[in-house]
């Protein structure tokens, strides 16, 4: 065996791995769907204050967390398919997002319900656990920006306690914006200049 | 260090689509017959004649079901698999540290 040989076989080895990173990046949909669905929830919610229906917001939550649950299924089943490949980092990927959406979910409509706490910090521990998704995330894709969301998040959760709690969710907005709806679109073009290398 | 010296590539890999497979294989969980043959762009055939000597030789494991009334092919690296992966990783890089 020459070195030319030995090369090759090195940098096929390096290209096969390279390919399967793909996956990760094909990701960026979650992201986008679900940042554009909070961002509903949050315009929602004070659409329901505004006219005074108070007792509905709830309900606004819970449908647009129900249609972020299911889509998440849907969708996710079809790309693990489509795919072909269960790589590691989607296997920590979706287990991570699993752990996270029960804290949201606890968090967010159970612990209140039962008057642990005031509905006014649900938005504080909902960041909270935004940034450990986002900085956890960044970890799993070796991914610098996804971290720094993370460390975004939870400063936007320390700042939230000085602002009255009937404007802390509007916080969300910018929040999500550059912690979710900004990394989605980078993923997503990720995944088409990854998708168009392949092609040439 | 004459070349005789240095440690013999395992045969099992030392093919181009068995050594992408395993490749592959090592950084997924499990692998579709039709994933490992875009992303390696070979022929139904080629690929399974490497899955099977890959499977004889213990190194992958092959699972075959099917879902919504299609046949799915699924791969899987076994522990065996993993171990001969990372000698033959090896032997390139001590080819490679010799020639530098």
């Amino acid at each position: 065996m020459n070195e030319m040989q030995v090369k090759d076989e090195i940098r096929l080895i390096q290209e096969m791995i390279e390919r399967t990173r793909k996956i990760t990046a094909g990701s960026w949909m979650f992201f986008l769907v679900w940042g554009i669905v909070i961002i509903l929830g949050v315009v929602g919610m004070y659409a329901l204050v505004f006219i005074e229906k108070f007792s509905w917001i709830w309900l606004n939550w819970i449908v647009f967390v129900t249609i972020g649950v299911a889509f998440s299924i849907i969708y996710g089943k079809k790309y693990e398919k489509q795919q072909g490949a269960r790589t590691y980092p989607y296997i920590a990927t979706a287990h991570a997002c699993y752990a996270c959406g029960m804290g949201f979910i606890l968090t967010g409509f159970v612990f209140p319900l039962l008057k642990l706490y005031s509905w006014g910090l649900i938005a504080v521990f909902i960041s909270l656990i935004a940034g450990i998704l986002a900085f956890t995330l960044g970890g799993i894709y070796e991914w610098n920006l996804l971290k720094w969301c993370g460390v975004i998040w939870w400063l936007g959760a320390i700042g939230m306690i000085f602002i009255h709690e009937n404007y802390r969710a509007l916080f969300f907005i910018p929040l999500i914006l550059i912690g979710y709806i900004m990394p989605a679109l980078v993923l997503r073009s990720m995944y088409h200049k990854q998708s168009e290398e392949d092609a040439s | 260090m004459p070349p005789e010296k240095f440690a013999q590539l395992d045969p099992v890999i030392h093919s181009r689509i068995r050594l992408a497979v395993l490749s592959i294989l090592i950084s997924v969980k499990e692998a579709s017959f039709n994933y490992l043959k875009e992303t390696i762009g070979t022929t139904d055939g080629n690929l399974s004649a490497s899955l099977t000597k890959l499977e004889e030789a213990g190194y992958i494991s092959v699972n075959k079901t099917f879902k919504e009334k299609k046949p799915l092919t699924t791969c899987r690296i076994s522990e065996k698999g993993k171990k001969a992966f990372s000698v033959y990783l090896k032997a390139l890089e001590t080819y490679v540290s010799f020639k530098k």
